[in-house]
């Protein structure tokens, strides 16, 4: 095993306040702070479309416009709804493109390129090792790529990821034991790869994990321990991104016992200090999962939810787009009557309908997170029990959910 | 020309006073009356003799002035606002006597008033009337005498039915003597309640003396040692206040209660059967009303749990039996309310971990002791030289693979599924056998199996021979039958002929020694 070691601090994250295991913190990725627990909406840099269409995408696009303050959308501030974001090298490809355009996308990094010059948020790229896990590369209209840790790394460093991860294996609910193991094997390797390749990358570099409880996690951090040999993990990588939980993400209490016991493994084995990332869970799971010990997330939710004509009420609660009384929300995009008359159905496109919709639903998202963090700077757990107590807490499905939450990381009622 | 609907006055007392049953019902409606007029002692006396029982009520209280006094014999002309018995109904419960005497002392004039025969009166379609009397007694000198004479119940009242324990249990779980206002209010008054009975009643006291409190069984965190170490194990849950918004405004509900095992429940008082009277008791005036134990989910059981949800925005039926306004948005949003605070309750480690995993832990123990119990009995009971025989079906399978060892053609066990109805596919000679399983073969025509739907019985012996016969005699199932035990067959001829064979696992075991039967005859 090769002398590994990070040459340069581009990434640190500071806990500022705790309320039992839930935290607040400053997470600060070249020179550029994000107050954590945070949530990093999933946007496509690049939906299949070219420069003068910000690179298409439909509702994409206007998410995208709104992110930039595009005179098409009315110019309004949103960048602080931006400051982090994620995208996945899988996404490259969704909208079946040429060669061509894909070495356009990869030409420059995102944030060099005129289109996205005002955007100065943290772009967290994904290696897109779902996807990979059922084809196994890049499939475009003309070509194919093969993907393997060096190529996955080599595209998140041409789109300029500001926190990037190693290419995992994610694991399946009906996975056997043997099916684990060999994802695990295979993710350590690549681990390893990961973290020789990018020793000097100026940018945040993340460790993906992968298990359902602690007893399968705990086996995931042996495969990679032992892949590293005698070198402490927690000097390579500067956080811990825990995957695999998507097809479980109506499950709140496999999420909950996930990010528990990851947090559990974490402090056993001194990462205790590296920020804790849930790959693709949002919504209502999140005050659940902060309350846990998880420090920042990622959807697409807010974006699905508003194609599904759905309208954020809440991080729980939807109303349906035509019963919304717009009146009712003082937030930017409802407060703009362009913009409501366009969500109203009086736009000729349908992603001028939709694209407020997700955005105002990122409003709320990001709210309700900012929400959690204050009350977690407030003195004692009281604050945060109250919130869950009053938000998720009075949802019938996650109501025992959230006392078990409640319980075993707030230190309870009573 | 407008018109004023009329009521009929003695049908309207005579409906009301229906409503009670109970002639504990007297005393709930006297406690209350007592502690709104500031009593600080109530006597309950209740005498039998051969004249008629007579239940009296002495409070030392404000009394009464000739305004209350003529409430307290109208309807519905309650003086009261925010009191225990606002709706003036309670009090004509005692309508239902032979007599009614109320002697009351209040601001120096002592008031007492006789009503005979009401009842019978109601009865009779007339009003009963009652007469006052007034002379001066002692400015400090203030309380009220109920005396009731010859209470009626539904099936009549007798008062040897009224133990000490019966009233006790009654007081603390329907009265005010069972309020949980205490806890709530600091400054809740206390009142002594005493009870006397005629020993020809119940000699086992001489009275009982209690409060207008109801207290829990003392806290006991941890398990005991023995046998049953959660069954005294009890936690307190404090008193919370929960406001809430509902379509009708806003209101508070008030909960107080306990979780605890057996031993610690059976420290309260009974009323009715002691299994269910816990869960999640509605009250009003912090007395309880009615239980809601659905406010608990389903996996949990409500025996665990006593605990009390106060709301004074509940409305009550006349007889304060249960919640009037149910259809409301209050009484849903309540629901709703305690819904989410009983699973605080449920979810609360202590519960969940200490005390179920605790009474869990030593019922698996005590399931594990009486196995060994029971192992240890049956290890006794062998006898080593005996010849086994299977009690069972898959002990006949057991008996079939020790018999391999015994006869020249091996039949081993492929496949069993014990929940089908042909369970067995046995493997003879290189040939798949589907197969009926019995310890004895007069099973198989017992429980009515057809006889097309295996190739094969495998059984350890025959059974009753006389009961094959008598089925080969009769016919089985609209065909003839003829049962073969020689050659081990069983014929069946119905519409086509089916030959099953049968295997006689005590025959293989025993195979050098036994003669088989040649026929049925």
């Amino acid at each position: 095993m090769p002398q590994l070691k990070q040459t340069e601090q581009t990434a640190s994250f500071q806990v500022t306040a705790t309320a039992g295991d839930a935290r607040a913190g400053t997470l600060t990725i070249n020179g550029q702070s994000l107050d954590t627990p945070t949530f990093f909406p999933v946007l496509s840099f690049y939906g299949g479309g070219t420069k003068s269409s910000v690179f298409g995408g439909g509702v994409h696009r206007t998410i995208k416009e709104f992110m930039l303050g595009k005179e098409e959308i009315g110019g309004g501030t949103y960048d602080k709804y931006f400051r982090g974001t994620m995208t996945s090298v899988a996404s490259l490809t969704d909208y079946g493109i040429n060669q061509e355009r894909f070495n356009d996308y990869t030409s420059d990094r995102i944030k060099d390129r005129e289109t996205f010059s005002d955007y100065n948020g943290l772009i967290f790229v994904d290696s897109g090792g779902y996807k990979f896990l059922h084809n196994n590369g890049l499939d475009g209209s003309d070509f194919e790529i093969e993907i393997d840790q060096r190529e996955a790394f080599r595209i998140q460093k041409q789109l300029g990821g500001d926190i990037i991860v190693n290419l995992d294996r994610p694991i399946a609910p009906n996975d056997t034991f043997d099916e684990r193991q060999q994802k695990a094997e295979r993710t350590a390797e690549n681990a390893v790869e990961f973290a020789r390749l990018t020793q000097t990358y100026p940018g945040a570099r993340y460790l993906t994990v992968h298990g359902y409880n602690y007893s399968m996690l705990d086996r995931f951090f042996d495969h990679i321990q032992s892949q590293f040999g005698n070198i402490d993990i927690s000097t390579l990588f500067d956080g811990i991104a825990l995957g695999s939980l998507v097809p479980k993400k109506d499950d709140k209490a496999a999420l909950i016992t996930a990010v528990m016991d990851c947090v559990e493994i974490m402090e056993e084995r001194g990462l205790a200090d590296l920020p804790l990332h849930v790959l693709g869970i949002g919504s209502g799971s999140i005050p659940l999962l902060v309350a846990a010990g998880a420090d920042t997330f990622d959807s697409t939710t807010y974006i699905q939810n508003a194609i599904n004509q759905k309208y954020a009420v809440s991080l729980t609660k939807h109303i349906p787009l035509d019963a919304v009384d717009f009146n009712q929300c003082d937030c930017a995009v409802c407060s703009d009557p362009k913009l409501v008359n366009w969500m109203q159905g009086n736009t000729e496109y349908q992603k001028d309908v939709l694209g407020p919709v997700a955005m105002h639903n990122l409003i709320i998202h990001r709210q309700e997170v900012r929400e959690l963090r204050q009350r977690i700077k407030q003195h004692g757990t009281d604050p945060v029990i109250d919130y869950l107590d009053e938000t998720v807490g009075r949802n019938d499905s996650i109501r025992k959910q959230t006392h078990r939450v409640v319980n075993e990381a707030l230190g309870g009622y009573f | 020309m407008k018109q004023h609907p009329e009521v009929n006055e003695v049908q309207e007392f005579l409906e009301i006073a229906s409503d009670f049953e109970d002639p504990l019902e007297i005393i709930r409606e006297s406690l209350s009356n007592a502690y709104d007029a500031g009593a600080t002692e109530v006597v309950i006396t209740i005498r039998d003799s051969a004249a008629g029982s007579d239940i009296i009520i002495e409070d030392d209280g404000h009394g009464m002035s000739r305004d209350d006094l003529k409430s307290f014999f109208d309807l519905g002309n309650s003086r009261k606002t925010d009191s225990i018995g606002h709706k003036g109904h309670g009090t004509k419960i005692f309508y239902k006597s032979d007599r009614i005497v109320v002697d009351t002392a209040h601001n120096g004039s002592n008031f007492h008033a006789v009503m005979d025969r009401p009842w019978e009166k109601l009865n009779e379609k007339t009003l009963p009337e009652y007469e006052v009397s007034k002379t001066d007694t002692r400015p400090g000198n203030t309380g009220t005498r109920i005396q009731i004479s010859g209470f009626r119940s539904g099936e009549g009242f007798d008062p040897q039915s009224l133990t000490y324990d019966k009233i006790h249990h009654y007081l603390k779980w329907k009265t005010i003597a069972g309020s949980t206002a205490h806890f709530f209010d600091d400054s809740q008054r206390e009142m002594e309640v005493v009870v006397d009975l005629d020993d020809e009643i119940d000699d086992t006291r001489d009275q009982l003396t209690t409060t207008n409190q109801l207290t829990f069984p003392r806290e006991q965190l941890q398990p005991s040692t023995g046998e049953f170490p959660a069954t005294r194990m009890c936690k307190h849950y404090p008193p919370r206040k929960i406001e809430f918004e509902h379509d009708e405004g806003s209101s508070t509900v008030e909960i107080v209660g306990m979780i605890g095992g057996k031993d610690a429940r059976n420290e309260l008082p009974t009323y009715g059967r002691h299994s269910v009277q816990f869960g999640v008791w509605l009250a009003k005036d912090h007395i309880k009303v009615e239980q809601v134990n659905e406010v608990l989910t389903h996996d949990n059981e409500f025996i665990h749990f006593f605990f009390i949800a106060n709301c004074q925005d509940l409305e009550l039926a006349a007889n304060r039996g249960k919640v009037r306004n149910k259809a409301s948005s209050l009484y849903k949003t309540l629901k709703q309310e305690l819904k989410h605070y009983m699973t605080k309750i449920a979810e609360d480690p202590w519960f969940k971990e200490d005390y179920l995993e605790t009474r869990k832990r030593a019922q698996l123990r005590r399931r594990a002791q009486s196995q060994t119990t029971s192992l240890e009995e049956r290890l006794e009971s062998i006898d080593t030289n005996d010849q086994f025989k299977p009690t069972n079906r898959s002990e006949v399978l057991l008996a079939l693979e020790r018999s391999n060892n015994e006869v020249d053609n091996s039949i081993t066990v492929k496949e069993y599924k014990a929940d089908h109805e042909v369970p067995a596919i046995l493997l003879d000679d290189d040939t798949l056998r589907t197969s009926h399983v019995y310890v004895e073969l007069t099973e198989h025509f017992e429980d009515d199996y057809p006889l097309g739907s295996a190739d094969t019985i495998l059984c350890w012996s025959y059974g009753d021979i006389d009961i094959l016969r008598e089925y080969e005699r009769n016919g089985y199932h609209g065909g003839d039958v003829e049962i073969d035990l020689q050659d081990n067959q069983i014929i069946y001829h119905h519409e086509d002929r089916h030959t099953v064979d049968i295997i006689t696992v005590s025959d293989r075991l025993a195979a050098l020694e036994h003669q088989p039967l040649t026929s049925l005859d």
